[in-house]
């Protein structure tokens, strides 16, 4: 067994044991939750980024960075059917700060990508700051291997493959079939084909999609959240300020954080259980580190 | 052979081209997905006579707009047929590809006298026709065929093979695509639509393009001379213009020169047809003794032949009109109770829709979600190429109104955003032996996550059902709300049984009057 086989091997049993309940040094310890409210979207985004150390931890020079917000409907931000443009700026900004080379914007809409994409008011604010805006074409889907319980491959844009860093900036919503959807089920968004075949065992799908694909962080947007009737909404009624945004390296612990923060109990959630039984992080809120801040 | 320089002909050419590629221009303008601030893009109807004629015939009213064509009409009155020559795309078109097909040939060709006379048939049946209620105008008016062919097989044409010569992979292989990668990916950002655009009909209207194009190796733009009615109109009028063909039988050869090259297949120095003359200059430019001239005077009597349909043509087209008219009112398909298309948010009553309609395809080169489609005869066979919804290529936008903005002839009345997202064009229905939540008993509601209805026209309720499994299962089955359901048939589009949709929009509870 050569060195690096065996470290793989080590940390695969150590991961285990974290599952097992085993108080062994899971995920879930390392990487911080932070959790940053105040009145702007922008502010609270660079604060959250700068308590779990800063965007230079997760981007080096001369990287290229995809940024995958929900971009999904053609609705106006006040909607909160898509990510807050505000957020994005100040991701872009900071992935720009910390010297990447080149950073897209990208999503495979539900609506028609065109009009999601200006009526969200992404398009603007992406291209005011200098990053790439980019749709998704269907000529460039690859079929990747997800290797997982369920979901075993399906077609992805490479675009999403042939970045450096990845970075997702989810909406926290209501979602009616997978009961909220966060940073794992904004991760659709890579996928091309029909991906409605995917809602049958949705939240074992979600859960090995995100446990197939590497994000390299997770900021979820949860300023504005749709409480109901998503994850297209349409009725301001159905919007509540939270003014909150949520930001870690484990997509999955960010999650269960937003779930807290939503109001729901984790175990309505049919992705965090599958999640947790894949080992990709706590599920108890009281055993994530959590650095709250309010501006 | 040209004897000196041919002001006059460059001059027109120089017209020919400005109004193509203004046509065009708003053409695609109209199909450009991206453009937020939408307006009106379908001018050159407005002025086509042939349109205000046809539609008052049809629908006894006149919308205002089209007075606008009696501008080029009275023109033709001074100018003679100066519209074909001058102004049409559509000749334009056919012009390019005569000449295109003729390149260094300088033979003279014969008239057609017979076939010239095709289109004031074809004129007078498509009157007459309109008159008795059935207006099949669309079908060969010149706008309508550019508009129809482009958008729904030349251009979505294009985009395929576009896209096919750049997708993924395709540039390491050819150095014209790695050249002009840039090009395209400045097209792509500005004028082609993300997802090429698919038309169930593209096959049909395609070739039928083909042919006419095609048509002008045989006669010089076969289609002008010899079909269109609007041509017809404007040589019915033209023979009393005020420009007037003169040659100097004095100077002149003999020499043909002027035949080699005429646009209408005639020899002017000797059987100038007045009817049949686009005043495209031809002649007069390259006449090597200078005898031909153009001179604004009043017709002599008896100075031009002109084109004689006869009694027997005109009686046989005007009964056979009324005939034809009569034909597809009495089928029953288009107008009769029950029927499973949708028709564009806007749509006025099914009668006067066909009445209004010309089957330009204006509101499926809008249409930015690709869910107008031309019809082959689920509108009965007089509804050929009228738009129907097909959720199969797309879905209506909620937030979207474009293709009421667009139709020329108001057979999609204008409506406010607000107004099309209340317009009710159909109804969702659960078909409960596929939909999954019925049939195989577990949780699906991708239609459920994308009824853009903010009160939600399609929900949930939760019920026991066996499964596929033959569990007993708690399932969240889904069921429309008729109330608040307006069709927009993003529910169909999107449901992921690849077979046969588990849900489908029919015009059943459709707000426009139907039946009468």
């Amino acid at each position: 067994m050569k060195r690096r086989e065996f470290i793989k091997t080590s940390v695969a049993i150590t991961a285990t044991a974290g599952i097992s309940g085993l108080p062994l040094l899971s995920s879930g310890g390392v990487d911080p939750v932070s959790k940053v409210t105040g009145e702007s979207p922008y502010g609270i985004t660079k604060k959250g980024v700068e308590l779990i150390g800063g965007m230079k931890k997760f981007i080096s020079k001369q990287d290229i960075v995809m940024i995958k917000p929900n971009i999904g409907w053609n609705r106006k931000v006040e909607h909160a059917a898509n990510t807050n443009p505000e957020v994005l700026k100040a991701v872009i900004e900071m992935a720009f700060d910390a010297g990447a080379k080149k950073v897209i914007v990208m999503d495979n809409s539900c609506h028609k990508s065109e009009d999601t994409y200006r009526r969200s008011g992404i398009k603007e604010a992406v291209e005011k700051s200098g990053a790439e805006i980019r749709f998704s074409d269907e000529n460039r889907l690859v079929v990747h291997p997800f290797n997982g319980e369920k979901l075993k491959k399906w077609p992805v844009f490479r675009d999403h493959l042939e970045v450096d860093k990845f970075i997702n900036v989810p909406i926290l919503k209501h979602h009616s079939s997978s009961g909220l959807t966060i940073g794992m089920k904004n991760l659709y968004g890579i996928l091309g084909g029909r991906r409605g075949k995917l809602h049958r065992n949705m939240g074992e799908n979600i859960a090995d999609l995100a446990n197939g694909f590497k994000t390299d962080l997770t900021i979820v947007d949860a300023y504005r959240i749709l409480t109901k009737n998503g994850p297209v909404g349409g009725r301001l009624s159905d919007v509540e300020l939270k003014k909150t945004v949520i930001c870690s390296k484990n997509i999955f612990e960010a999650d269960v954080v937003a779930v807290d923060l939503f109001g729901k109990n984790i175990d309505e959630i049919p992705f965090i259980d599958a999640g947790f039984r894949r080992g990709m992080g706590q599920k108890d809120i009281s055993k994530i580190n959590i650095k709250t801040f309010v501006i | 052979m040209i004897s000196k320089y041919p002001k006059k002909k460059l001059t027109r050419i120089f017209f020919q081209v400005v109004f193509l590629v203004v046509f065009f221009w708003l053409l695609i303008r109209t199909g450009a997905a991206a453009t937020e601030t939408f307006k009106y893009s379908d001018y050159f109807f407005y002025f086509d006579p042939l349109l205000l004629i046809i539609n008052l015939f049809s629908t006894h009213t006149i919308i205002n707009l089209f007075l606008l064509s009696l501008i080029p009409l009275a023109l033709t009155m001074v100018f003679g047929r100066f519209f074909c020559g001058w102004v049409c795309p559509m000749g334009t078109i056919h012009h390019f590809f005569s000449w295109l097909f003729r390149r260094g040939e300088k033979k003279a060709e014969e008239v057609e006298h017979k076939l010239m006379k095709l289109k004031y048939v074809i004129l007078t049946l498509i009157l007459i026709m309109a008159l008795f209620g059935t207006n099949i105008g669309g079908w060969l008016d010149p706008f309508s065929i550019l508009t129809r062919s482009t958008s729904i097989a030349v251009s979505p044409s294009a985009n395929y093979l576009i896209e096919e010569t750049f997708k993924e992979g395709a540039e390491e292989s050819g150095i014209i695509a790695k050249g002009l990668k840039p090009a395209y990916e400045f097209s792509k950002k500005n004028i082609l639509p993300n997802k090429p655009r698919k038309y169930l009909q593209s096959v049909f209207i395609g070739i039928i393009f083909f042919l006419l194009i095609a048509a002008n190796f045989y006669k010089r733009r076969f289609f002008c001379n010899y079909l269109c009615p609007l041509g017809a109109l404007y040589g019915l009028f033209s023979r009393f213009s005020l420009l007037n063909l003169d040659v100097d039988k004095g100077s002149c050869k003999k020499c043909n020169v002027c035949s080699s090259d005429c646009t209408y297949n005639g020899s002017p120095y000797q059987d100038y047809m007045k009817s049949e003359c686009m005043v495209c200059y031809n002649c007069e430019d390259s006449c090597p003794p200078d005898s031909i001239n153009t001179k604004f005077r009043f017709p002599v009597k008896g100075s031009v032949n002109k084109i004689d349909l006869g009694r027997r043509r005109i009686t046989g087209s005007l009964i056979s009109g009324i005939f034809f008219a009569s034909l597809p009112r009495i089928a029953g398909t288009s107008k009769s109770r029950t029927h499973n298309f949708e028709r564009p948010p806007g749509s006025v009553s099914e009668v006067d829709f066909l009445d209004r309609c010309i089957r330009c395809g204006e509101c499926m080169q809008a249409c930015p979600t690709n869910f107008i489609q031309p019809a082959l005869f689920e509108a009965g066979i007089d509804g050929l190429w009228t738009p129907i919804l097909e959720p199969l290529t797309g879905y209506c936008e909620y937030e979207c109104n474009r293709c009421t903005l667009v139709c020329p002839t108001n057979a999609i009345e204008t409506l406010s955003l607000e107004d099309k997202k209340n317009f009710k064009i159909g109804i969702a229905v659960v078909v409960k032996d596929r939909c999954y939540t019925y049939a195989d008993g577990y949780n699906c509601a991708v239609c459920e996550e994308h009824c853009p209805v903010p009160d939600k026209a399609i929900r949930f309720r939760e019920v026991d059902v066996w499964n596929f499994e033959g569990k007993l299962v708690k399932v969240k089955q889904i069921y429309v709300v008729p109330d608040l359901c307006i069709g927009c048939g993003i529910c169909e589009n999107v449901c992921p049984r690849a077979d046969a949709p588990g849900i489908v929009n029919s015009a059943e509870e459709e707000q426009r009057e139907f039946d009468y």
